[in-house]
Formats: structure tokens, sequence, C-alpha cells
């Protein structure tokens, strides 16, 4: 059997609202896989269906084939960080792994273990009531590799991270991925996703709007346009309109083309001797790629500072 | 380290991670102070309302119709409260900080964490319980003496030697066992610390407050009979058991029913209902 | 260089002062769909607690007759009323003439004795007196009066001696004076007087039937020109009250009390010229029959011979009963009061409260008030519905009603809702000190209604203890609901299992006002000291 997380067909329905409206995707071992979508989108709500804590009203979802309530050791297959804040104020970090190692038939050496791993050392026997945010996250990630699962799940773990903790937090998930483990993320932070992520399963409304690679998305997103400085306009746009490029007068010399890649436009350009002085590609990122997949979806719009 | 999954964890048989379910309860127990504290102070207060109780008692005549095993037992009202708030604490807790999602990832057999918790509450609710009523039949019995209980007025100091005596002692413990079970399955039904509290002392309130005021006598037998608390101290009577209602053991029965009751509804809605 | 203006805000200027804190945490508390369904079930188990005892309350007498061996259920009467409107006893032999307009009577009082039963009951044929032992009673009674009429409850005022109260002046059944003490024998005996003067009693006792003190001076309004005035004897059973496991046992059985009296002497007009005796008795009285009540007469002495009892009955209305589920609603809205204030502390909302409202001895007295507010009117309607529904119910089912005056309803129907109200400021009091939910509310109901628990079960503390924990706890507050008021000169169980408390009304409610007035000032300081 496969690390993998396989979501089929999920519905779900929170009284008036359909949180989950057929929702299925996959998710590889060997690669961080990106769980992005609007607020709304579903993302926690299926992250809680995989982990059997919701009940979906339809569909499936199974760690390596198997339903989550009938892992034996449940840790050991899949760890999950979701709410880095559900901790007992007045019990120390230390012991607050100690209880989850416990439940997994694991020691307390383990729990030290994960510990190190984690950077908390030094704040373990403190009691986790005065932790910060950035503290919590990482005693999270502690609690999902207890059991040295060959799945992980995080819900937003770049939520309170300083810069070095997202530094750190961005090689270790990555990490992780190059073991062969299967890594799920949900997140906001499109840049974050940019350089960590290699898959994207971008939902919104309750189902999966696209799932593929990032280099993929972005390539496929209509936001790569190149920028032309020329004296030409007018003979520019015609050799590029007629090449199939969409070509919009930005400026009294500037030019921005799009549909066409930077080398054929060169080309085309010298082909038909029109002097440039500037041409310089814009390369969507993953936010632009994301904006325009999910505009649809966006449930909560707000109204930009007046 | 493996990356793998084992090939040989199978769908497993019905019992399996029930210990390690157990073991994880009991660190979650002992690692905050909470527990053991309160714990600590039920057994104080036992005493100490027990000795108060004794020390007001007296007796002046042969036939005085004081039981001094009860009288020194006295101060379970204060205990059983003392002993709910920690088994509340221990369900309650973890929804009022979401823990309890963590804990389902970790036993996703549900039943499994409430019998877990179940277990560890009982075990340290004897535990606590045991010494609260040996340390207040001890201050009855010392008390007690002093204020005319003596041979010469029918009364033979308070020793576990004697069936009644015995019976009051360990059936008091296990009323405290059942208030705790009691108390758990309620919590675990409600998912909320204060609500949870509200229900299980009104639940035991109710009863003997509304018997007390009816004027109708036999609705008043009948609604004893019914009562959680009422039924389960008549296991501490050891004197005019044939003016009650029912026996001591079939009092406590009705408490245990009652737990069991609240058991199978906690469990109920711990596993219809989303974490 | 361009200037950058200030923001200025279009909002228009409001205010932030207490009110406005108060209408916050109102919109906090109504906004919380759990917490408004909470107070409606805490005033729905007031009502359904209340209706329900009263409709499982049935009273019936059962009368046997000689005739007519199987028991015929009847209702049960209501006890005579006397002129304040209050439920009374009236039951004793009298020895009678009627006395027209002004006079008086003087007698002297040689002996008071009396016969008991330890077994209660009444053993059937025979002697009825063998196997009663001898001794009077704390409160047996006799003397001579002047009555209105023979009806039960008329106006009377009467000076006695008593069983071990000495000589008193009794009037109306409520009001009582004492006058000289001691027992009476042949050796010390006792001169009593009576002079009637238009609508006023004058009452007298002497030693030695020249030197007479005024003992007390009754205002009988409307007493008829013509009185019946005479000697009588009259004495309450015996009982002794244990408290045991299975809850309070009387024990005890009629009782008879027999006087002499010689040195007779009227005044005034007295028309009939002979003595009439007369055994006034209710049916259901506990008094022994007829047979053994009567008086005989001669050579100047009187033996009167009598059972029963001229005084207040216990009327702790089945009425103020109906509320006793109270405590319920108080566990209820002690329940919300904690969740009020601990809900702040779940996710961090207090911050949010204090940035907005940083004087924190505000909010705390905001959420007080509005909760105690919303509190109080659950209370009060609940109360409002529930005792007139309950006095029909009990009506119905053949319990008498015992007249409460229109103060004393009001009283315990505003007091309950501000028992209940006070409460749940405790609870947000404690709350706050405690900030854990199911610690704060033991704490609250373990010293509210726990020590009610503990006096109203007789049987589980000793009798000083019980009175200790009612006054001192903040439990003193169901004072409240006391509707009849206990009275020294009867011999009754005087618990708060049967509606009396050892505090009056309002001093109970201070007790637990004064409770909550502490708690809330600890909860300020402790608000304002620490970190939120």
């Amino acid at each position: 059997m496969e690390a993998t997380i396989e979501v089929t067909g999920l519905r779900k329905r929170f009284g008036s609202t359909l949180a989950l409206d057929g929702m299925t995707f996959l998710v590889a071992p060997g690669q961080v896989t990106g769980f992005v979508g609007p607020n709304g989108a579903g993302k926690s709500t299926t992250m809680r269906v995989i982990l059997g804590l919701d009940k979906a009203d339809a569909g499936s979802a199974l760690i390596g084939g198997q339903p989550y309530a009938s892992l034996r050791r449940p840790l050991s297959h899949v760890g999950s960080l979701l709410d880095a804040a559900a901790l007992q104020p007045s019990r120390s970090a230390r012991n607050h792994l100690l209880w989850l190692a416990h439940s997994q038939g694991l020691s307390a050496k383990r729990a030290d273990e994960v510990i190190e791993r984690a950077g908390l050392a030094s704040a373990a026997r403190r009691r986790a009531g005065g932790y910060s945010l950035g503290m919590r996250q990482r005693l999270g990630i502690a609690a999902a590799l207890l059991g040295d699962p060959p799945v992980l799940m995080f819900d937003e773990p770049f939520n309170g991270m300083d810069p070095e903790g997202i530094v750190w937090m961005r090689g270790f998930l990555k990490a992780l991925a190059a073991q062969g483990r299967a890594v799920l993320v949900s997140s906001h932070l499109m840049s974050e996703l940019e350089d960590t992520a290699d898959h994207l399963v971008v939902v919104g409304r309750g189902r999966v709007i696209a799932d593929a690679g990032v280099a993929d998305l972005i390539a496929a997103a209509s936001a790569d346009r190149v920028t032309v400085r020329t004296t030409a306009r007018g003979d520019a746009m015609t050799a590029l309109a007629r090449a199939g490029a969409e070509v919009a007068a930005t400026g009294p010399d500037v030019l921005t083309v799009s549909n066409l890649t930077p080398e054929s436009i060169v080309g085309l350009l010298s082909e038909n001797a029109i002097p440039f002085t500037e041409l310089s590609a814009h390369r969507a990122s993953l936010e632009e790629a994301y904006m325009e997949l999910t505009r649809d979806s966006v449930e909560f719009r707000a109204e930009a500072a007046r | 380290m493996s990356a793998v999954l084992a090939s040989q964890d199978r769908p497993q048989a019905r019992w399996a991670g029930s210990r390690d379910a157990l073991h994880s309860e009991w660190t979650k127990l002992r690692t905050i102070t909470g527990p053991g504290l309160a714990l600590i102070a039920a057994i104080a207060l036992t005493a100490a309302l027990g000795a108060i109780a004794a020390n007001a008692a007296g007796c002046q005549a042969r036939g005085c119709q004081i039981d001094p095993a009860k009288v020194s037992l006295t101060g379970i009202y204060l205990g059983q409260a003392i002993v709910a708030i920690v088994a509340v604490t221990v369900v309650g807790g973890e929804y009022s900080t979401g823990m309890i999602r963590l804990t389902l990832t970790a036993v996703p057999r549900r039943w499994q964490v409430l019998a877990a918790k179940a277990a560890v509450v009982s075990a340290a609710t004897l535990a606590a319980g045991a010494v609260a009523v040996l340390g207040s039949l001890l201050a009855g019995r010392l008390l007690l003496y002093g204020h005319g209980f003596t041979p010469a007025h029918g009364y033979e100091p308070l020793s576990l030697g004697t069936a009644a005596v015995l019976r009051a002692a360990a059936g008091s413990v296990l009323y405290l066992v059942l208030i705790a079970l009691l108390a758990l399955g309620v919590t675990t039904a409600v998912r909320d610390s204060a609500v949870g509290t509200g229900l299980v002392l009104g639940l035991l309130y109710l009863f003997p407050i509304v018997s007390a005021v009816v004027p109708d006598r036999t609705l008043a037998r009948h609604l004893e009979q019914a009562a959680p608390m009422t039924a389960g101290l008549w296991i501490q009577a050891t004197r005019g058991l044939r003016s009650l209602p029912l026996t001591p053991w079939q009092g406590l029965g009705v408490l245990a029913l009652w737990a069991l009751g609240a058991m199978i509804i906690g469990a109920a809605v711990l596993r219809l209902r989303d974490a | 260089m361009s200037v950058i203006t200030p923001y200025r805000t279009e909002l228009s200027s409001s205010r932030d002062g207490f009110a406005q804190l108060l209408r916050a945490e109102w919109t906090k508390f109504r906004t919380v769909r759990g917490w408004v369904i909470g107070t409606v079930v805490g005033a729905l188990i007031i009502v359904g607690l209340g209706v329900l005892t009263a409709s499982k309350s049935m009273c019936s007498i059962a009368t046997v007759t000689r005739q007519n061996p199987n028991p015929v259920f009847h209702a049960c009467p209501a006890p005579a009323t006397g002129p304040g409107g209050e439920w009374v006893t009236d039951s004793f032999y009298f020895v009678r003439q009627p006395l027209a307009g002004n006079g008086g009577l003087t007698v002297r009082i040689t002996s008071l004795t009396g016969l008991y039963s330890t077994h209660g009951g009444l053993p059937s044929g025979g002697n009825l007196l063998a196997g009663m032992t001898r001794g009077v009673q704390p409160w047996s009674k006799a003397g001579i009066i002047i009555k209105a009429s023979t009806r039960r409850g008329s106006a009377y005022a009467a000076m006695m001696v008593t069983g071990s109260h000495g000589v008193r002046m009794q009037w109306n059944f409520t009001h009582d004076v004492a006058g000289t003490a001691g027992k009476v024998s042949a050796a010390s005996p006792r001169w009593l007087r009576l002079t009637r003067s238009g609508d006023v009693i004058s009452g007298y006792d002497s030693a030695d039937g020249r030197h007479w003190t005024l003992v007390g001076r009754a205002v009988l309004a409307g007493l008829p020109a013509t009185a019946q005035a005479g000697l009588f004897a009259a004495t309450p059973g015996y009982t002794v009250n244990s408290t045991s496991l299975g809850g309070t046992s009387s024990v005890g059985g009629p009782a008879l009390a027999t006087a002499t009296f010689d040195r007779v002497s009227r005044q005034g007009t007295w028309p009939a010229g002979r003595w009439t005796g007369q055994d006034i008795q209710a049916p259901v009285d506990s008094a022994l029959p007829r047979s053994v009540q009567g008086f005989t007469q001669g050579r100047g002495r009187f033996t009167v011979s009598g059972s029963g009892d001229i005084a207040p009955a216990d009327s702790a209305s089945q009425v103020e009963h109906t509320l006793g589920g109270a405590f319920a609603g108080l566990i209820a809205m002690v329940v919300i009061g904690v969740m009020f204030v601990t809900a702040e502390y779940r996710r961090g909302l207090i911050r949010t409260t204090l940035t907005a409202s940083p004087r924190r001895g505000r909010v705390l007295a905001a959420k007080a008030i509005v909760l105690a507010a919303v509190t109080f009117v659950a209370g009060l309607v609940a109360a409002a519905i529930t005792i007139p529904i309950s006095e029909h119910l009990l009506r119905a089912n053949g319990n008498p009603i015992s007249p409460l005056s229109a103060a004393t309803l009001l009283r315990v129907t505003a007091g309950t809702a501000a028992l209940l109200a006070v409460g749940a400021v405790l609870a947000v009091a404690v709350g706050t000190l405690l900030r854990r939910s199911a610690a704060a509310v033991t704490a609250v109901i373990a010293g509210v209604v726990l020590p009610y628990l503990l006096a109203v079960i007789s049987g589980v503390l000793p009798a000083g203890a019980e009175e200790w924990l009612v006054r001192v706890t903040p439990a003193a507050g169901f004072a409240v609901q006391q509707g009849a008021p206990a009275y020294h000169q009867v011999v009754a169980t005087y618990t708060p299992g049967t509606g009396y408390f050892p505090l009056a009304p309002w001093a109970g409610f201070a007790v637990l006002c004064a409770w909550a007035a502490v708690l809330v000032t600890l909860a300020a300081f402790r608000l304002r000291r620490s970190d939120a």
C-alpha cells in the first residue's frame, strides 16, 4: 500500500451551508501538495473528514487505501496539525507529547526526539499556555511527527512563523517529501507555497478547481505578459497581432503583449525590423494564477479601503 | 526511519489499542496539577465535614435514633461535589481547548476514549474516596465516643469489623466512583464543563428537595426511590434499615443505573456527532 | 512634496459611558442563543416543578363511623380563620355565660394538671384515660376568656396560666404577652381578671387577689355587645420531634389539661345566670373526644378539663411550597452566569472586551447588572405564572389554601426572583475569581443550594448545625420564600423543611446580598490586578 491520501466525491452540509460538494483529489508521495482555496472553500472541513473527525454525507477519504477509523496506531500512518492552539494551557509541551506518545504505545524517548527535531528543547518543560504563536506551531509539528508517519497533513503551518521560522519550515517540508512521504499543506501564503509545493490542489466552493503541478498552473495562467518599449508602436502592434498575440497599448511607447513567449516576440520584431528598446518578461506568480482561477469562487470579498 | 506503511497492519480486533488509550488518559490526568489537588481537597473536606457533624451530634440516653456511621460520613456531600468537578473537567476541558480533536485523531475508536477516561477517573476516585472514608470514620470513632455514643447507650465504637459499617464504608467509596461516572457521562453528552456541572448537581439535588417539599408522602417516597443521591446514600445506613424504602444495596443500584444511563448517552453523543 | 492630511473619521461622535457598556453586555448576552434558551429553560423548570408538585398533592380526610365502617373520603376541610385572616386552631372546653355590655370576670386558679398519651392514637372503648401519663405540656393553658361567640376563629381575649410559661395574656390568636412567671399550685395560686370596656379588654393578674398588675390591653374591633365569657381549659398534644435517617418524625399523642378554679366573681350584666359547658372542637382536631372533656361545679369550685389549643395553626402555605423549584432555576442561572464570564476567557475574547472598555470594574458591574436583570425578570415571570396555576391545582385536589396577604404574596414572588438574581450575580463574581467553569459552578451551588438542601432534608445534620448553616451561608436568602411567620407560643415543626427559616425574610436576603457584595469586590480586585 502506498503512502497516499485519496479523497473521492466528498459531500457535506452544515445546516444550510454546503461545505463540500464532490471534493475529489489524490495526494501522492514524494512531493509537497499544496491545498489552497479562498476562505470557506472547504479545506479544513476536508482535512477533518480525512481524519475521521467529521462525518461526510457522501464520498470517501482513504489513507493508504484504508479509512482512518480502521487504522491501528493511526499516528504512525498520518501525522496532522490542524489547530496549534488545541492545548491544555497548564500542561507542559513535553507532557503534551507524552500523552500522545503513550496513546500510540510509544515511549518518552520518542517524545524527546521530536521535541529536539522541532527545535523546542529549551522550552519543553514550560507550560504550554505561555507559548508564543510560533512555538505552538512547532509543538504541533512535533506532534505530527511523533509516529514517524509516511503521510503528513498541515493546516496553515506558516501561520505565526517569523522569517527564520518560515525558512526552516520550507526546508523541513521539502525534506519530508524528499524522504518519500506524502505531504499535504494548506495555506493562504501563495509566495510560500510557490517555493515549497510541487503539486497544487486548488479548491473553491467545496470542489476542486484545479489539480496540477505548480509549473503547469503558472504556465496556464494567462497572466504571462511581455512588456515591449518601442517607438514604432503601430507597426509592432500589427506584426504581433497577426502572430496571434493579444496586444495592449499601455503607454505612449509601451506595449503589453500576451500569448507569445518573449523569444518569439524578439524573433517577430527582428523579422519585421521593428526597433525596440526594452523587452521584459513578466512571469505570472502563483498568486496571480490562483486569483484568476478562484475569481468566481471567492465567498468573502472585502471592499477596498476608501 | 521507515516511511513505508508496514504491510502487516490490518483492521484490527476490537480491543486493540485500549491499553494505549488507557495509558494516554492516565498521562493526561497526572500531568496537570488540578485533579490531584482537587482530590486532596476532597479528602480533606470530606473528613472535616464528617468531623463537624460528629462533633455536633449527641446522645443522652438509650434509644437515640442517630446513626453514627452515617453521621461520620456526612462529608460525602462535599466530597461528591469535588469528585464531580474532576470528572467533568476531564472531558469538558478537552472540548473547551479544542484538544478533543487531537485526542480523537490519536484514538479514532471513540468508545475507547470514553472507556479509558472512565477507567482512569474511577481509579483516582476510588483511591481518594477510600482515604476520605477511612479518615471520616476514624474521626467519627474518636469524636462520637465523647458525645455519648457509648456502649451504655447502645452504641459500639465504629469499627470496620462490623458488617454494617464495612458496607457503609465500601458503599460510600463506590458511591463516589458512581458519581464520577455519572458526571463523566453527562459532560460527554453536553460537551461543556459549566452545563455538565449544573446538570449533575441539579440532578443530584432535585429529587431530595422536591420530595421534602411535596406534601404527598407517597409521591415523596417514590421520588426518593428514584433519586440518584438519596437512594445512593442509603448505602451508608447502619440503623433503621427497615424504615428505608429500599435496601442499601438496592439504593446504590439506583445510582448505578443513573451512571450507566449517563455513560450510554455520552457514548452515543461522542460517536454520532462531529468532533 | 505633498502634504498628507491626517485621517478624519466620518462617524458621528458617540458616547462611551456606563449606559453604553450595559448595552454592549446586554447585546453580548442576548445574541448567544444558548444562554437565552437556558434562561427560558430555567424559568420553565420553576413553573414545571411547581405545577407538578401541586398537581400531585392530594389532601383528603377519611371518616369512619360506627354505622358505616368503610372509610369515606372528603376533601380536607380548611381550618378556621382568625380575625387577622390567618389559620387558627380554636379548640378548647368552654364553661361560659353570656356577658352583656361592659363587665368583668375574676377567678383564682389553684391547680393545673394534665395527662398525655405517648403512643399516639386513642385506645378504643373502655377507659380512655387509662395508660396516659401524668404531666402538663409546656403550653397547656387554662384560665378565663371573653370571646365574641362560640364560632371557631372568632375574636377573643384570654388570661391564663400555662404549663411552663407562667401567666399569659393572649388575644386574637397571634398576640401573646407574659405575666407573672412560675407554676401554679395550691400553695401559690394565681388570680386572673379580665374586664371589658367597649372594644377594649384588659387583663390583670395577681398573686394574692389584692394587688393587681395590668398584663395587657387588647382592642378587639367589632366585639358584639353580648359576648361569651367564662372559664376554659385546653392543651396541645404531646409531641417529641426526632430527626433520623428517614426524616423528622413526630411521636406523640393527645393530652388533657385539668384546672381547678374558685373564688369566681363576676361584674357587669350576666343575663343567663347559669354556666354552660361546651366543647369547642373541629371534627378533625387532634383533641380528645367529648367524652373526656367537661366540667364539674360544686361549692363555688369548678374543675374544667379540656383538650386542644387556641393558637395560630401551621399555615406554611402550600402555595409558597410550589415555588420550591426555585433552587433548580437558580442552578440554571448560575450555569449561565458562569458561562457569561468564562466564555470571555476561552478564545481570548476578554482582550477584545477590555480593549473596548478598559475600565475593568465597570465591565464586571455591567455583566453583573445585565445578568441580574435578566434573571429577575425571568424569575418574576416564572413565579407569577406558577402561583395562580398551582393554587388552582391545589384547590382542585382538595387542599385547603391558607390565605396569604397580598403583601406576603408579593414578597414571596418578588423575593424569589430577587433571590435568583443575586445568585446569578454570585455566579458572575465567582466565575471571574476562579476562571474555571466547573469549579465556579460547583462553588456557587455548594454555597447557595447545598446548605438549603441539607437543612431541608432532615436527618443529615444535627439541628443546631442545620440552623447555623441557614443563617450564615448564602442559602439564608431562601428565607424570602417563607410565607407564614413562626409563633413562639405554638409548638410546631419550624424547620426549613416545612417552610420556616430561622432568619426573617429580609434579614436572610441581606445575608445573601452581603455574600454577593464581598465576592463581587474580590472579583473586581482580581480582574483589575491580573493580566487578561
